[in-house]
C-alpha cells in the first residue's frame, strides 16, 4: 500500500458537518486565508439547515437569544454583502396571537421578556392585528406585534453557500461519513470507513443533532436534547397572508412563501432517531398542527396539503449554543445545538471563525464546557 | 365499528381485486381500498353511462363488469373513492376523500397500486391539447370522449398502438404514430409474441388496421416541438439520433407517453428493498412470485411489482391471494404449491413477452439530450415551472444527487410529488455527471402520497378541541 503517497495533505482546518454552522465557519475561515476542508456524510445543507421552516422570527426565539437572532436575521437579509448572492430572505412583520384569556397573559409575559432583550415587540389589540394581517381569524383577542420578522426558503440556501465556498477555495467533501478522529503527530486525522480522508491542524465539530456523537469520538459526553420537528406545506395558494404568524404558547409558526405555498410549523413533534435517520409522523400531532393553522388563518381550510416532513433539531437546556474550544483537546472546536439556529447561524458561524482567528469576541455564554458530563457516554440517543 | 381485517389491499385494479377475492375465498377478512368511484383500475375501469352508449362493448368492458360482479359477491369489504395518503409500518393506512379522513389497520398489506405513465418533455408539451397516453385512454374508455379530431400518438411501447386503436374505435383520426423504438427493435421482440397468442392476435389486428387506414408509423422518432397555431398544433418530428427534422404534421391533440413504471409510493414509504430494472429503466420493489417483499407482511402485486400487463396482473393477484392464505395459516405448503403450479407455468410464458415489451417502453437517455439540445427552455417540472436549462445549471452549481437537485430547483416539490419529472431529473443528472441512473438516486418519498384537503384532515372543530402539547419554553 502506498500509504505515504496517497495520504491527504494537511489542511489548516477540517470542519465536520456542512449545515449552516459548519459552512459559515468554513467560509469565514477560508476568507482568513486558511486551507479548509468541509466534510459531510450527505450533501451540503441536507439536514436541519436545508429542511427547516426558515422563519427569522423574534416572537418564537427564546428571549435569551434575541440579540443574536437580530444579528443573524440582519445577515440573511443582506446575504449579498457577505455570501455574494441573495438567498431569497424576505422581511415581514410578525404577530404572535392570543385567542383566550390565558393566552393574553402568556403573550404579555413573553413579549416583555423579549422586549427586555432588545426585540421591538409591542402588544396590540385585535383591530391593529387585523390591520397588519387581514387574513386572521377575527376572534383574535390580542397580538404581540414585531416589525422585524421574515423568512427564507431554506431548501435553496445550500446552493448559494456551495458557490461561495468554492469561490473561497474551501474543499467540499460530500458523501463522506466520518466515523472517528485520531491525533497523529500534531494534527488530526479524519477517518471515514477505515480510511483517513483528511488531515488538519484544527478541527471544528459542527454535526448539528449528531454533535453528541461527534463529541463521543473525543471521549466527551455532551448534554443536548434532540427534537423531531414537523412541518406541513400546502400547495400554492393565492395570497392568504403577508406576515409571520405564531401563537402565544409558541406552538405555531405560519407564513406564506413568495411562490404561494404556506408552511405550518411550530415545533410539533414526530417520532424519529438520529442514529437511523428514520422519522414518522404522529397522526394526532399532524391534525393538531393543521387545526391550529387553519383556525388562525381560516382560508387555509380551503387548501390541500402537499407535503409533510420531519427534521432533527438539537438544543441545549439553556437554548444557548455550544461555541468554542473543546476542553482537553488542542485546536479542536465545536459549534451547534442552538435553538432556532437557522436564524442565528450565519452570525454564530462567523463568530467562531473570528474567535479562531484570535479576534476578541465574547463566547462566555456559549462555553461548551457547561454542557459536558463527566460520565462516559452510553451512546444512546435522546430521541425516542 | 367494523372488525379489523386480516388484510388490506391497496388498489382496485385487476391485481388487487383478484388478490382480495382469492384471500377472501380462503377465509381471510379483507378490505380493499381504491380511489376511483368503482373498482377496475386502469384497464377495466368502469365506463360512464355516456361512454357505454358511444363506444362498443369490448373485451375490457365485459371483463371489467365480470370482475366487479365477482367482487360484489365475494364478501370483500370495498372502500371506493378513498385515496391512501399515508402508510405506517404495522400497518396503519390513512385515507381521505374531499371531505373526510379515516384510518385502516391490518397486519398484512398488499400494494396493488398499479403503474403510472412515464413522461419526458418536448418543446410545447405544456399546451392543453397535449395529454398522456393514459389520460387519453381514460378519456375514451371511461368518458367516451375523443382527445381531439386529429390526434398524434407519440412516445414508446405497446400503449401507442392500444391508444391509436381506441381513437379509431371511437371514430377519431390518428395523424401518425411517433415511436422511439425502431422497426428493427420491434422486429427483434416480435418473435416472442408467439408465446402469447392472444396478444399476438391483437397486435396483428391493430397493425393491419393502421396499415389499412394508411396511418404512418414513424420509428426511431420523437416529437421535437409542438407549436400552437390558430386552431391546431404544428408538430416537428425528429430522429432519436438527432440531426435534421424528419417531418412535420398538424393535429389538434397529442397523446404522448413513454411507457409505464410501477407506482412506488407505498413500498418506498415502507422502505422495502427496490431494484433497478436496466432494460425497463425503472425501479421496482423486490418481491417473490407471491409478492412478498423484504418487509414482513408487505406484499406487492400486479404492475406495481414491475410492469407486465393486465394478464400477468390477474395471475399475480391470484398468486398473492394464495400466498396470503398460506402466510396466515389457512392452507399448507402442499396446497399452496398445488394451487400455484398452473399459475406459475402460465406466468413463465407471458413473462418472456412482457419483458420484451417493457424494454420497448424504455426511451433511454437520448431523449433528454434531444430536448436539452433543441429546446433548453422547455419545462421539465410543470408543477414548479423548472426548465431543463435551469436543471442543468443547478447540476453545474454542485447538485450531485436527486434530492439536492430537488432542493435547489424545486423540481419534484409540487403536488404531483415528482411523478411527472423524476425520470427527466434522473436522466439529466446521470448524463451531466456521467453516472448510471442508479447512482444518482431517487427523490425521497414524502407524505402525503397524494394531496390531502386541509378541511378533510382538520374536520369540524372548535379552538378548545385542539389538543395542544406542552407550550414551548419562554
Ligand atoms: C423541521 C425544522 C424546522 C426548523 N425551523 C427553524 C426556523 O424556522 N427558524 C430557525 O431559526 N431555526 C429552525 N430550525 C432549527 C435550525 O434548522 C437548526 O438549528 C440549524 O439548521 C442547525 O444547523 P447545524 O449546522 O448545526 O446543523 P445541521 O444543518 O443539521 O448540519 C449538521 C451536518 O452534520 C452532518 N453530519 C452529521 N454526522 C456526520 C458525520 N458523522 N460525518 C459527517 N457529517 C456529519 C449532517 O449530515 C449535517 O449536514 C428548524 C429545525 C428543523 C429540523
Ligand atoms: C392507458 C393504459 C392502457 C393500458 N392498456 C393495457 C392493455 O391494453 N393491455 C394490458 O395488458 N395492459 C394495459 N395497460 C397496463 C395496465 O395498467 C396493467 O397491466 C393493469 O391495469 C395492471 O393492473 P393492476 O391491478 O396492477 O393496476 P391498475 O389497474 O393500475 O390498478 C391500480 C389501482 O390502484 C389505485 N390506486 C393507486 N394508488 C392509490 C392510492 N394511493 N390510494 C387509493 N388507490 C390507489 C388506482 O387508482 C387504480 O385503480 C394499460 C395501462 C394504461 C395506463
Amino acid at each position: 500500500m502506498s500509504a505515504v503517497m496517497s495520504r491527504p495533505a494537511v489542511m489548516d482546518v477540517a470542519v465536520l458537518g456542512a449545515g449552516v454552522m459548519g459552512s459559515t465557519a468554513a467560509l469565514f475561515l477560508a476568507r482568513q486565508g486558511r486551507r479548509v476542508a468541509l466534510i459531510d456524510r450527505k450533501a451540503i445543507f441536507r439536514e436541519a439547515s436545508g429542511v427547516n421552516a426558515g422563519t427569522l422570527t423574534l416572537n418564537m426565539t427564546r428571549a435569551a437569544l434575541v440579540p443574536h437572532a437580530l444579528k443573524g436575521r440582519e445577515m440573511w437579509l443582506e446575504a449579498r454583502s457577505w455570501l455574494g448572492r441573495d438567498v431569497g430572505a424576505v422581511a415581514t412583520p410578525g404577530l404572535s396571537l392570543a385567542f383566550t384569556e390565558a393566552e393574553c397573559a402568556l403573550l404579555e409575559e413573553r413579549a416583555a421578556a423579549r422586549r427586555e432583550m432588545g426585540a421591538p415587540i409591542s402588544v396590540v389589540g385585535a383591530a391593529r392585528a387585523l390591520e397588519v394581517e387581514p387574513g386572521l381569524n377575527t376572534t383574535v383577542r390580542a397580538a404581540a406585534y414585531c416589525p422585524l420578522d421574515g423568512f427564507i426558503p431554506a431548501y435553496g440556501v445550500g446552493r448559494g453557500y456551495c458557490l461561495a465556498l468554492c469561490e473561497a477555495g474551501v474543499e467540499i467533501m460530500e458523501n463522506s461519513a466520518v466515523d472517528g478522529i485520531a491525533r497523529a503527530g500534531g494534527h488530526y486525522e479524519i477517518v471515514s470507513a477505515g480510511q483517513v480522508i483528511a488531515r488538519a491542524r484544527s478541527i471544528v465539530l459542527a454535526g448539528g443533532a449528531w454533535l453528541e456523537r461527534m463529541m463521543a469520538w473525543l471521549g466527551l459526553r455532551m448534554r443536548v436534547k434532540c427534537l423531531v420537528n414537523q412541518l406541513v406545506v400546502t400547495e400554492r395558494l393565492p395570497p392568504v397572508m403577508g406576515s409571520v404568524v405564531s401563537i402565544a404558547n409558541g406552538l405555531l409558526s405560519l407564513k406564506q412563501f413568495v411562490n404561494g405555498t404556506v408552511v405550518m410549523g411550530g415545533g410539533w413533534q414526530g417520532r424519529g432517531h438520529v442514529d437511523t435517520g428514520e422519522t414518522s409522523v404522529i397522526p394526532a400531532n399532524l391534525v393538531g398542527n393543521v387545526r391550529l393553522a387553519s383556525f388562525t388563518i381560516p382560508r387555509l381550510s380551503e387548501a390541500r396539503i402537499a407535503r409533510i416532513w420531519l427534521g432533527f433539531e438539537s438544543e441545549t437546556d439553556d437554548a444557548m449554543p455550544a461555541i468554542g474550544p473543546i476542553p482537553g483537546w488542542e485546536n479542536a472546536f465545536v459549534i451547534g445545538c442552538v435553538h432556532s439556529g437557522f436564524t442565528s447561524g450565519p452570525y454564530m458561524g462567523r463568530l467562531l471563525a473570528q474567535a479562531m482567528d484570535g479576534q476578541a469576541v465574547d463566547l462566555k455564554a456559549f462555553d461548551p464546557a457547561r454542557l459536558l458530563l463527566s460520565l462516559p457516554s452510553a451512546h444512546k440517543g435522546f430521541c425516542s | 365499528m367494523t372488525r379489523r381485517p386480516d388484510v388490506v389491499v391497496a388498489g382496485g385494479g385487476v391485481a388487487g381485486v383478484m388478490a382480495a377475492i382469492t384471500a377472501r375465498r380462503h377465509g381471510l377478512a379483507v378490505t380493499l381500498v381504491d380511489d376511483n368511484a368503482t373498482p377496475g383500475g386502469q384497464v377495466f375501469r368502469e365506463p360512464s353511462a355516456f361512454a357505454r352508449t358511444v363506444t362498443p362493448p369490448d373485451h375490457e368492458r365485459r371483463e371489467g363488469d365480470r370482475l366487479r360482479e365477482l367482487l360484489r359477491r365475494s364478501g370483500v369489504r370495498v372502500l371506493s373513492g378513498w385515496g391512501i395518503w399515508s402508510v405506517q409500518p404495522g400497518y396503519r393506512l390513512d385515507l381521505s376523500n374531499d371531505f373526510a379522513v379515516q384510518v385502516l389497520e391490518a397486519g398484512s398489506l398488499v400494494a396493488a397500486t398499479g403503474a403510472v405513465e412515464r413522461f419526458f418533455p418536448f418543446a410545447g408539451w405544456t399546451d392543453p391539447a397535449v395529454m398522456g397516453l393514459a389520460g387519453a385512454s381514460l378519456l375514451m374508455r371511461a368518458g367516451g370522449v375523443l382527445p381531439g379530431r386529429r390526434t398524434l400518438v407519440a412516445g414508446a411501447g405497446p400503449l401507442l398502438f392500444s391508444v391509436a386503436h381506441q381513437v379509431l374505435d371511437a371514430g377519431g383520426e390518428v395523424v401518425a404514430i411517433v415511436d422511439t423504438a425502431t422497426r428493427t427493435q420491434w422486429a427483434a421482440r416480435a418473435a416472442t409474441l408467439a408465446l402469447d397468442p392472444a396478444r399476438l392476435k391483437t397486435g396483428v389486428a391493430w397493425m393491419a388496421r393502421l396499415a389499412r387506414a394508411g396511418i404512418p408509423v414513424l420509428g426511431g422518432a420523437v416529437i421535437r416541438q409542438a407549436r400552437r397555431g390558430e386552431d391546431d398544433l404544428d408538430v416537428t418530428i425528429g430522429s432519436v439520433r438527432g440531426g435534421a427534422p424528419v417531418r412535420s404534421v398538424r393535429c389538434d391533440a397529442i397523446a404522448c407517453g413513454y411507457g409505464l413504471k410501477p407506482s412506488l409510493g407505498l413500498t418506498r414509504m415502507l422502505k422495502a428493498r427496490h431494484v433497478f430494472d436496466e432494460a425497463a429503466g425503472y425501479w421496482h420493489p423486490h418481491a417473490d412470485p407471491f409478492g412478498r417483499t423484504d418487509v414482513a407482511g408487505l406484499y406487492v402485486t400486479g404492475d406495481g411489482a414491475g410492469v407486465r400487463g393486465a394478464q400477468m396482473a390477474r395471475l399475480r393477484g391470484i398468486l398473492t391471494g394464495h400466498g396470503l392464505a398460506f402466510d396466515h395459516g389457512r392452507i399448507d405448503a402442499a396446497t399452496l404449491a398445488h394451487l400455484a403450479r398452473p399459475l406459475l407455468r402460465a406466468m413463465r410464458r407471458l413473462e418472456v413477452v412482457s419483458r420484451a415489451m417493457t424494454s420497448l417502453m424504455n426511451p433511454r437517455p437520448a431523449i433528454m439530450k434531444e430536448a436539452e439540445m433543441h429546446a433548453p427552455d422547455t419545462l421539465m417540472c410543470r408543477c414548479e415551472r423548472v426548465s431543463i436549462a435551469a436543471g442543468g445549471q443547478a447540476i453545474r452549481d454542485g447538485a450531485g444527487d436527486m434530492n439536492q437537485f430537488k432542493a435547489w430547483t424545486r423540481c419534484g416539490m409540487g403536488p404531483c410529488q415528482g411523478r411527472m419529472c423524476e425520470d427527466s431529473a434522473r436522466q439529466l443528472l446521470a448524463r451531466h455527471t456521467a453516472r448510471a441512473p442508479t447512482e444518482v438516486g431517487a427523490f425521497t418519498q414524502r407524505l402525503p402520497l397524494r394531496p390531502v384537503p386541509v378541511r378533510a384532515l382538520s374536520g369540524n372543530f372548535a379552538y378548545a378541541d385542539i389538543v395542544l402539547p406542552q407550550a414551548a419554553p419562554p
